[in-house]
């Protein structure tokens, strides 16, 4: 569980957006997981097998609730200052000089407003992609699309994300 | 045998980014300022993907997923 606890928290939390929700789901998760190992099958990775009931429920929540593009500034239902603090993305520290880190800082905060636009299925595709390294093969058993359409999406995501990068820049 | 002023496509774009395209192919870079700036453009958003970092949930997750999990006895009955 040590291992799956922080990648699958920061896929669930940059899909939706609100740490106490990405915990819930985060939990669910781990709980359905557990609950059902006999259910896992050997012929699929166990990371996408679990990745896959984490995506499921941003999902399902987002259809629900309609949050697919949402504030970095802190979840929807943040109405005071302070709610919006709690519910924010915080962004990590790293040890590099005071330009770099600022720098690092704006692009890191740039990226995550950029993410954040993306349609959901963009957002997963990307995010399995390029922050927890799954091959394409891996996305599209994890996600159960064709493996053409996850290239389409991945490319789609990259290309928007620079669109919005450099809107900013303008 | 790949032409040598054949474009990159984006899939060997993306090696190229991760440092993964053949040598021979990457050699197109040098001489194909269209490529280059892709490739460059490319590279900056993948790097900036790779370097986000991880969270972690609250103190005490474990535990509290653990509350829940329905652990065998040894007379075969599930307990939470």
């Amino acid at each position: 569980m040590r291992r799956y606890e922080r990648p699958l928290f920061s896929l669930l939390y940059r899909m939706v957006r609100d740490r106490a929700l990405a915990e819930d789901l985060a939990q669910e998760t781990f709980i359905k997981v557990l609950n059902g190992i006999r259910s896992y099958r050997p012929e699929f990775k166990f990371s996408s097998w679990i990745f896959k009931i984490a995506n499921n429920a941003a999902i399902d929540h987002l259809r629900r609730r309609s949050l697919d593009t949402l504030s970095l500034d802190g979840a929807p239902s943040a109405v005071s200052p302070e709610e919006m603090r709690a519910t924010s993305l915080q962004l990590g520290d790293r040890a590099e000089s005071p330009l770099d880190e600022v720098q690092s800082r704006e692009l890191g905060t740039a990226i995550e407003r950029a993410i954040a636009r993306l349609r959901p299925e963009y957002r997963s595709c990307i995010l399995l992609r390029h922050v927890e390294g799954f091959s394409y093969e891996e996305i599209a058993a994890t996600l159960e699309l064709p493996l053409g359409t996850v290239k389409t999406y991945i490319h789609r995501a990259r290309n928007e994300l620079r669109g919005y990068l450099e809107d900013r820049r303008e | 045998m790949t032409n040598l002023l054949m474009h990159l496509t984006t899939d060997e774009i993306e090696l190229w980014a991760q440092g993964l395209l053949p040598a021979a192919r990457a050699m197109h870079l040098a001489d194909c300022s269209l490529c280059r700036v892709e490739a460059d453009r490319e590279r900056k958003i993948i790097l900036a993907l790779v370097q986000l970092p991880r969270f972690a949930p609250a103190a005490g997750f474990a535990n509290r997923v653990m509350a829940h999990v329905k652990i065998p006895t040894p007379s075969g009955d599930w307990t939470a």
